[in-house]
């Protein structure tokens, strides 16, 4: 109509995207370089709220970044190397072309590359930003580390990652830092703390795995690229904050012998460790003493003290011990883990370097298996299944050696990542757990007491009705929020705890309120509440199956000892 | 000429030796002649070749020359063991077990190449000239003087001139993914990098670029249920929720299929189909469609008669000025009565207040739920990856019999997709195109 009304689509949000196509043809890259790109410098496509005027009133699909973006994206150096590359690849195929090997070989020799180091600093201006994104560097470094050496990805990448992972791991070990271990059927999580931050990350097993196909592998190169530049990075900054010389160096007899980097990791976890300075114990902050009731003070510093003794404690925790792993475990895992808590470990010379003492040594204190029988020759250590070191680990103590013994049925592997709520179910192996963990002694099993002659059946029952009953109460207990029962002595004055008494006026305080409501609030408040006790009913339901299971089992077992 | 001189001379002392007999006999036998030699002046030079005898010293000079043709050497210089053997007897012919066996048929070195081998023992003289060089001293002076200087670090003028020519930029740039790269303190304040260290505002990276697309952590930790040995309860849970994927799947499945599936009501029975054959053919149904027509007929449109209606236009006008006269009036009278209507006035507010304060909480709900979702980028929407989890009779006990499930790689790729890094995107498939085919028709080429 007129030459000053507002036309559509010229302002707002239809001018603040672009479509991935128009971005591509403004940059002039082709589609895989573009891809490439934004993967590298951390651009990602936008949704935008409201997609229709974006899209100057068509609903097709299409992908939006934000044009601010590109338009930075137009000052990197990189794409200058991109497009210089495109050139190299057209010369030397003319040159093969034509046959002209003179020329082809003098291009290969000027090959163009590019270096990430800028694009680093740019996305983490401080280390503890990089430090916070390396939990995906070091998975995706950890999986590439354990591609097959076939031409499909380059053979130096994948040498890259497996030396950034181990020298990783000898950060780690060096700090003892590791936390948590969860062996999934996907792979093995961990879960360590490194300046003040928590990170956890995923290796898979060391096993063949065939590779699925709908996964774009020059994506995932990509991401390793840029991350296999920041894990570097990162190593060099954690090795310097310990005063460890970077990259790591190794010392051996064998002289001029060709290693891969698969085989240095042994021996940088073996043959590195004696020579590094003393363990440094990561600079704790002291308590600083705040302002309020001493009460207060008092009891957060002794929480404070008792958190940083136990972790000491869980540091050392297998100091002094001796252990050997046998030909069929996962050694890289287990020596990583062992060696995070003080032990000594070693293997048989034949399986890879770096092994210290033989299976004959008198002093092994520990043999981890895992077969289904052994010969056993020795009578001063313990034979165990790896998943006792996992689940020490995790309970943060030496468990008892007996349920993880050769042949023995192990006794499920807890997840470490869970943390039960007040009124969730807690399955009766973690009770046991969180039992072992305050020092009661561990509840007879009913299956030793099967071992009996029939005459002992109806103790048998006894003593189940027994165990049931104290599982059930147990249990309700749990559920219902309250602490283990407490034993009362008749007679006794105790003191009266101000806590306590705060507490228990509080909840009387509470209940008279709720007495005291409208009848239309009340059925609003049970509502709520109903809400809130699910889980609590919810948690009931799984024990009542768990006791139903049990039962089934045990009547399975009976029937077959009266056959 | 030498020798033909030595011959005749030897001929000449030969026939004068007593008792030579010669073929043409000697007429005159002069007797004075037997018995006379000639006296010859050996002080002369021309003499001492003429009739001097070496023929002795050149027969034993030959002789050795002979023996060190033939064997090498002096036979007075040789071992007894080079000369002689001691004859045992025959001795049957071993086959050396070192020796090749029966080759081909022509490969016996030809005549002509083992006469035109040399057949003297005597090595051939060394050429001196080779090896002469005219300035083989100046030459390892100058070396040695080179090697000191290398010694001490100083570099030849020509490396030197080479290396200030050298551009700092055009060197073999490392690549980056080189396993035995070096690294460095990145974040050390005082360290630039070599590309980019300090862009101007203009180009320097977007504070939006820094947040993070999704609020999901990078790693998530498989349910306690997956673990390789796990117990009965998460195991179990695992199963059921894996189970109910399946039993949506099912579901959607079937109302699809429910949807598509013919109705009962419109299969063609065979009422239906007699009735669509009779259609239009049945003469009282026309009858009453002619009448229909012609009652539509009259449709009347209003005509248009300006000066009739001003005195109507001037009654309507006065009506609309009387109407809005009586608004105003009457909105006067409300705004002053609001004043009265505070107390429900007010609730009303509050009422409203609530309303929104509802609909802004329900918003950033859904706005925080919509930061943990992952996004519809682009054309495909974000599939779920499956959950790992092992059937009851497929979990082993141990460790060693372990089978690992699902594929790390494909873990890590959802994971990237679930964080809206990067856009959910299928393989690219292989589409034939046929190439077109022009063919005129047949009437067009039979025409000439």
């Amino acid at each position: 109509m007129g030459g000053l009304q507002k036309k559509k689509y010229e302002s707002g949000s239809a001018t603040n995207y672009i479509s991935r196509n128009k971005a591509r043809k403004k940059l002039s890259l082709s589609l895989a370089d573009f891809r490439r790109l934004c993967i590298l410098k951390g651009i990602y496509p936008h949704e935008p709220k409201h997609k229709k005027k974006v899209n100057k009133g068509s609903t097709a699909q299409r992908t939006f970044y934000l044009l601010k973006d590109i338009r930075f994206l137009m000052h990197e150096p990189i794409v200058g190397k991109f497009r210089e590359y495109k050139i190299f690849v057209r010369k030397l195929r003319k040159a093969y072309g034509k046959a002209e090997w003179g020329t082809a070989e003098k291009l290969r020799g000027n090959k163009p590359g590019y270096k990430l180091d800028h694009i680093i600093k740019e996305r983490y201006p401080t280390f503890i930003d990089a430090l916070r994104d390396v939990d995906d560097a070091l998975s995706m470094c950890f999986l590439f580390s354990t591609f097959p050496r076939t031409g499909k990805c380059h053979v130096q990448t994948i040498e890259l990652c497996r030396r950034l992972s181990v020298e990783w791991m000898n950060y780690i070990i060096t700090l003892r830092s590791l936390r948590k271990v969860f062996l999934s059927i996907k792979g093995i999580y961990y879960q360590a703390e490194v300046l003040g931050q928590i990170i956890t990350w995923l290796v898979p097993y060391q096993f063949a795995h065939d590779h699925p196909t709908d996964v774009d592998y020059r994506v995932m190169a990509t991401f390793t690229e840029l991350y296999t530049t920041l894990l570097g990075f990162i190593n060099f900054r954690l090795y310097q904050t310990l005063n460890l010389v970077y990259p790591p160096k190794v010392t051996h007899s064998q002289p001029a012998v060709m290693l891969h980097f698969d085989l240095l990791s042994d021996y940088l976890t073996s043959a590195l460790l004696p020579f590094l300075p003393p363990r440094f114990a990561e600079p704790r902050w002291p308590p600083v003493p705040r302002p309020g009731g001493l009460q207060e003070d008092g009891e957060k510093l002794a929480e404070r003290l008792k958190a940083r003794q136990d972790q000491d404690r869980q540091e050392k925790l297998f100091e002094g011990l001796k252990f050997f792993l046998n030909r069929e475990v996962p050694r890289e895992s287990l020596a990583f883990v062992l060696r995070c808590f003080g032990a000594q470990v070693s293997w048989d010379k034949s399986l890879c370097i770096g092994s210290t003492y033989d299976v004959t040594d008198e002093t092994i204190t520990h043999h981890v298996v895992d077969r289904p029988s052994l010969e056993k020759q020795y009578i001063n250590r313990y034979y165990v299944q790896p998943q006792w070191v996992y689940d020490c680990v995790n309970a943060r103590m030496l468990l008892p050696v007996e349920d993880y013994f050769v042949g023995v049925t192990l006794p499920p592997h807890l997840s470490p990542f869970v943390e039960e709520k007040e009124g969730d179910y807690v399955p009766p192996e973690k009770l046991k757990l969180l039992a072992l963990q305050k020092g009661e002694r561990p509840e007879q099993e009913e299956e030793e007491e099967e071992e009996d002659n029939d005459d002992s059946e109806e103790e048998e029952d006894e003593d189940q009705s027994d165990d049931e009953d104290e599982l059930k109460g147990m249990e309700e207990k749990q559920a219902l929020g309250k602490a283990s029962s407490v034993k009362v002595t008749p007679g006794e004055a105790k003191p009266v705890n101000r806590q306590r008494a705060e507490q228990e006026a509080k909840a009387e305080e509470k209940r008279l309120a709720v007495m005291m409501m409208k009848k239309r609030d009340k059925y609003l408040y049970d509502k709520i509440m109903f809400g809130k006790k699910r889980s609590v009913r919810e948690a009931n339901k799984m024990s009542a199956k768990r006791k139903a299971l049990d039962e089934a089992s045990k009547a399975n077992k009976k029937k077959k000892l009266k056959k | 000429a030498r020798n033909m001189a030595a011959a005749r001379r030897h001929k000449r002392v030969a026939a004068s030796q007593p008792g030579f007999l010669r073929l043409k006999p000697d007429l005159d036998h002069s007797a004075s002649r037997i018995g006379h030699k000639k006296r010859v002046n050996k002080n002369k030079k021309k003499n001492w070749n003429k009739y001097s005898d070496i023929q002795d010293v050149e027969e034993f000079l030959e002789d050795v020359r002979l023996q060190e043709r033939a064997t090498g050497g002096l036979l007075s210089d040789k071992s007894d063991d080079g000369l002689f053997f001691v004859d045992v007897g025959e001795q049957k012919v071993r086959p050396d077990p070192g020796a090749v066996e029966k080759k081909g048929k022509g490969l016996k070195p030809l005549r002509i190449d083992l006469i035109l081998q040399p057949d003297s023992q005597v090595p051939p003289p060394k050429d001196i000239l080779a090896y002469q060089q005219p300035n083989a001293r100046k030459l390892r002076l100058m070396a040695q003087k080179a090697e000191k200087l290398a010694a001490m670090g100083v570099l030849p003028r020509r490396e030197r001139l080479l290396q200030r020519r050298r551009i700092p930029g055009s060197e073999k740039p490392v690549a980056n993914n080189d396993p035995a790269r070096a690294f460095y303190d990145l974040w050390r304040p005082d360290q630039g990098c070599d590309v980019f260290s300090d862009p101007p505002p203009r180009w320097q990276r977007p504070e939006k670029l820094n947040v993070k697309p999704s609020l999901l952590p990078a790693v998530e930790v498989a349910a306690p249920g997956a673990s390789y040995n796990p117990d009965f309860t998460s195991h179990q849970a695992l199963l059921l929720e894996a189970h109910e994927t399946e039993v949506a799947k099912l579901k959607a499945e079937e109302k699809l299929a429910r949807q598509l599936a013919v109705r009962k009501e419109d299969l063609a029975t065979e009422e239906s189909v007699f009735r669509e054959q009779v259609e239009g053919l049945i003469e009282e149904e026309e009858e009453k469609l002619e009448a229909e027509e012609d009652d539509e007929g009259t449709a009347v449109g209003p005509t248009a008669q300006t000066e009739k209606k001003t005195e109507k236009q001037r009654k309507r006008e006065k009506a609309d000025r009387v109407k809005l006269q009586k608004k105003a009036e009457r909105k006067a009278i409300d705004s002053r009565q609001q004043l009265f209507q505070l107390r429900t006035i007010s609730a009303e507010l509050r009422r409203r207040e609530q309303q929104t304060s509802v609909r802004r909480t329900r918003r950033k709900d859904q706005q925080e739920r919509e930061k943990v979702q992952p996004r519809r980028l682009g054309k495909l929407r974000f599939q779920a990856p499956d959950l790992d989890v092992q059937l009851s009779d497929e979990l082993s006990g141990s460790l060693r019999t372990l089978k690992p499930e699902g594929s790390i790689l494909k873990d890590r790729f959802k994971s990237l997709q679930k964080r809206n890094l990067i856009e959910p995107r299928e393989r690219a498939k292989f589409k034939r195109k046929f190439k077109v085919k022009y063919v005129e028709k047949r009437e067009f080429r039979e025409i000439q």
